[in-house]
């Protein structure tokens, strides 16, 4: 696109960007966010035989195990990435969404769903799927938000003339993906088959939720905004499309590596490391592309925090594939499955690899939104160093409790022997979890002074003062 | 690492490209055929059908979408759109700070 043809079709910036909701997006993200670690906490205080609440059944851990991980799925991610999408989309496109009172619309509609999901499952009624608990009442609501997503995001990029940008593809394909999966999970094991069979498709969806609605958002946003923080293209377009069409045709098969061992057959679970190490080699063009764009820029990673963020979250996703690698071979998969290995692994991906990346977008374009700088960088420093340094340390402890738990049991030693040794990993996971969390409370103290200097804010209360 | 020129960075994709595609295709192909002789003999073929129809109708969306951005000449400069994004931004970023003054 020519710069010509920039000036005659592009729509004026107020009218191109919705940055209002932008900002509710992230907020109710950061909303969630805390949500889901109130309840990460109340698990680790159960399993330390310290639980506060005990004998309180709306209380109990077991439930809020359920909300803390689909608060993060469906609270958090959810919402930072459609606050994301509102910011990319009409900016690569230069088009607006669809219809502006649509996008209100869902807005309203998902923190419906995903309210009404945590009053369900802290109410009992849980689907027994993992990932895909929302009760079954809800499913049909959520289903058709993410028509209307999928609608009002897509007819923008349809428009679009000429070669499309990886982060494109990566949406368009994200949109039908999150449709499609979250079908899948939630509607074919609950009403068309049963037992095992059930078992695989469960296994298919959950981890094409993380694959095909998490990663998929979060590669093309990192794919946007990189460039954009080191002013410069990314290294190669030709390897991130390599990437794109890797994802499409091999990430849809690997569900089942989650239920090696099972009755499931064996060609099926041959079938799902294979493909899973396909994807392995998709992930690296990732990580190639990323640290061949950051080659020669590497000092932006003590000036620019967001680029920091980025660069964290990269380093934990090399590592998050390297464990998957191991993970998925039988042998490996023998040692550590059920084990803290992989709630480790989890919290590795969702908030060491994309809970940063997204934090890290965050910390670039709430000054853009409320038109002021930081309040404070040195909060903004401590934001950054106790989410990483705790995500860290969580990571590593699960892992190393998840090879003595696995080790425990392969030795045949008694179930509480597990426990005993696994007690101390889980009082280091609690202090961890409150280095995360702190840092999470310093990101909205900085944010609210943020707002208070912010000329929005000013204009706010002198409209409001006005009419008095 | 910056490529030293669009021929070495197009070189360099296709070999990452076959690193990944041709061992991935001899793997998946060679389960596939497994399947085809265990639905033939035994119910164990019945049970995969499920997964593995998933599987063949997301792919065949995906392959139907490669096909068409392939004819429709999305690959023909297929690194044109990182610099073309970058212009775009840089001159939105302009637009917006003319506006604010």
């Amino acid at each position: 696109m020519t710069n010509d043809s920039l000036t005659r079709d592009a729509l004026p910036n107020r009218e191109l960007i919705e940055e209002r909701l932008v900002v509710w997006y992230f907020l109710a993200a950061i909303g969630y966010l805390f949500v889901s670690m109130l309840g990460g906490f109340l698990m680790a205080f159960q399993l330390i035989r310290h639980n506060p609440f005990n004998g309180i059944e709306l209380l109990s851990p077991g439930r809020w195990r359920m909300i803390h991980t689909n608060a993060i799925a469906y609270g958090f991610l959810a919402n930072a990435f459609l606050g994301n999408l509102h910011w990319i989309v009409p900016r690569l496109t230069l088009r607006s969404v669809m219809s502006r009172k649509l996008s209100y619309f869902i807005f309203a509609a998902w923190q419906i769903v995903v309210l009404a999901t945590a009053g369900g499952l802290l109410l009992g009624e849980a689907q027994g799927l993992e990932w895909g608990e929302t009760p079954v009442w809800i499913d049909p609501l959520a289903q058709v938000g993410l028509l209307l997503v999928a609608v009002n995001f897509m007819t923008p990029i349809l428009k679009t003339k000429g070669p499309m940008y990886v982060t494109l593809w990566y949406f368009l394909a994200a949109f039908i993906w999150t449709f499609l999966t979250y079908a899948m999970g939630n509607f074919v094991p609950e009403y068309f088959v049963a037992g095992t069979s059930a078992g695989a498709v469960g296994g298919l969806f959950i981890h094409d939720l993380v694959g095909l609605f998490v990663t998929p958002l979060g590669w093309g946003s990192m794919y946007f905004f990189v460039p954009i923080l080191l002013r410069k293209p990314i290294w190669s377009h030709g390897m991130s499309m390599v990437g794109f069409w890797g994802l499409a045709f091999f990430y849809p098969l690997q569900g089942i590596h989650h239920f090696l061992y099972t009755p499931i057959p064996m060609f099926l679970q041959y079938g799902a490391i294979v493909s899973t190490i396909a994807v392995e080699m998709v992930v690296l063009t990732v990580i190639v592309n990323f640290f061949g764009t950051l080659k020669g820029s590497s000092r932006a990673l003590a000036t620019n925090l967001p680029i920091r963020w980025f660069f964290t979250g990269m380093i934990f996703y090399a590592i998050t594939c390297a464990q998957c690698a191991l993970q998925t071979t039988l042998t490996f998969q023998a040692l550590i499955h059920f084990t803290d290995w992989v709630v480790g692994h989890a919290h590795l991906v969702m908030f060491g690899v994309f809970g940063q990346w997204l934090l890290g977008v965050m910390t670039y374009l709430f000054p853009r939104l409320l038109k002021s700088d930081w309040a404070s960088p040195k909060l903004c420093e401590w934001h950054y160093w106790l989410s990483a340094v705790g995500l860290f340390v969580m990571a590593l402890d699960l892992t190393l409790a998840g090879l003595f738990q696995g080790w425990s049991w392969a030795a045949l030693q008694p179930w509480d022997a597990s426990i005993e040794v696994s007690q101390p990993f889980w009082i280091v996971r609690i202090w961890a979890g409150i280095s995360m969390f702190s840092g999470q409370i310093v990101f909205c103290v900085n944010l609210w002074k943020t707002w208070q200097q912010s000329p929005l804010n000013k204009a706010v209360m002198s409209s409001a003062v006005v009419p008095a | 690492m910056q490529p030293t020129s669009p021929r070495a960075s197009w070189r360099f994709t296709v070999i990452i490209a076959a690193t990944i595609l041709l061992p991935c295709l001899y793997g998946f192909g060679g389960k596939f055929l497994e399947f085809v002789h265990i639905f033939r003999g035994n119910a164990d073929g019945m049970f995969a059908v499920t997964p593995i129809v998933n599987y063949l109708l997301a792919s065949l969306g995906f392959f139907c979408l490669l096909a068409w951005a392939t004819m429709r000449g999305m690959f023909h400069d297929i690194e044109a759109p990182k610099q073309t994004f970058l212009d775009t931004e840089e001159w939105l970023d302009h637009r917006e700070t003319e506006t604010a003054r």
